[in-house]
């Protein structure tokens, strides 16, 4: 009985979690009244940093910054901005560092490829290794 | 063959190890992050002044002298910290210093002018942060060094310390 009941606990407790983690942040004043646009919105936000909790969107923070450019990417979209200009305008300010998924360009060649290149070198040094102790 | 597969690692490791620690030691500020728009020219931007009434358009006013560019605010408890030495800039090395007021009171703000001093020739108001993003400003206080021709060349972020101070008045006897 007290198993279930501590089960039924940790369940809610992670469901809670689960649903707080999808609540977003954006206030109702901010959201436009056009759907495709704010859905576009949404989806910029979620991929463009807060620079001052360097860690979490701009669509999860709660910090004024994050607000504000939440509020710029709206009006730049009513104005007819594209997406590619909107990104060009954050990064010509704040630099790549303000997308959380960094471009593929020559100076993050590595940050790309490395990991890759470090799965080939451990797959060879395994198969390698495999084959030398089988000849034992 | 089996010796260099615990060697070649190891090295590795060791390494990462060595870098982590030489990242450990040395002075710098994680979070602190490069600015974009070092070496290039300064934002175009219009905004109301604090103190009279004449509207301050960016192109008119950079590009002739060496101009310091301080983002200040009155609640904004390092601001005051740093004061000293932004009125310093101002009175010992002559070198023009703007503020830029943000997101603030301008009544507490000539309130605080008042009580401190001030150094700045022109006061802007940045009501809703829009010229801070145009500068990526991302924490106030954050300090710029512009050069005679308009281009930005050192941007510092936090409070400006002795050390900085000395930093920066190296810099504008440099780019003169």
């Amino acid at each position: 009985m007290i198993l279930k009941k501590s089960f039924i606990i940790i369940i809610s407790f992670c469901l809670m979690q689960f649903l707080s983690n999808n609540s977003y942040t954006v206030e109702p004043d901010e959201v436009l009244k056009n759907q495709k646009q704010e859905l576009r919105a949404r989806n910029i936000s979620k991929n463009v940093r807060c620079m001052v909790c360097q860690n979490q969107s701009i669509d999860d923070s709660n910090a004024p910054l994050a607000k504000d450019l939440r509020i710029l990417i709206r009006s730049k979209i009513k104005d007819g901005k594209n997406d590619e200009e909107i990104y060009k305008f954050l990064t010509d300010r704040y630099g790549d560092f303000i997308l959380l998924k960094p471009p593929l360009k020559l100076s993050t060649l590595a940050l790309w490829f490395f990991p890759f290149i470090f799965l080939i070198i451990g797959i060879f040094i395994v198969f390698y290794h495999n084959k030398k102790s089988k000849n034992f | 063959m089996k010796k260099q597969l615990i060697i070649i690692p190891s090295i590795l490791f060791l390494l990462i190890l060595l870098t982590f620690f030489y990242l450990l030691i040395i002075e710098r500020n994680p979070s602190e992050i490069p600015s974009n728009l070092i070496e290039k020219n300064v934002p175009k931007f219009e905004a109301e002044s604090l103190i009279n009434s004449k509207k301050f358009i960016s192109h008119d006013e950079f590009g002739n002298e060496i101009i310091l560019v301080n983002f200040f605010a009155t609640w904004c408890k390092p601001c005051i910290e740093e004061h000293i030495y932004i009125q310093r800039f101002a009175d010992e090395e002559k070198i023009r210093v703007i503020g830029i007021n943000y997101k603030d009171n301008p009544k507490k703000t000539i309130k605080w002018l008042n009580k401190l001093g001030n150094p700045y020739s022109n006061v802007l108001l940045d009501k809703n942060g829009r010229i801070a993003i145009d500068w990526g400003v991302y924490g106030i206080p954050e300090t710029y060094v512009v050069n005679s021709k308009g281009i930005i060349k050192y941007k510092h972020i936090g409070p400006i310390t002795e050390k900085i101070y000395k930093k920066i008045n190296s810099l504008t006897k440099e780019i003169k």
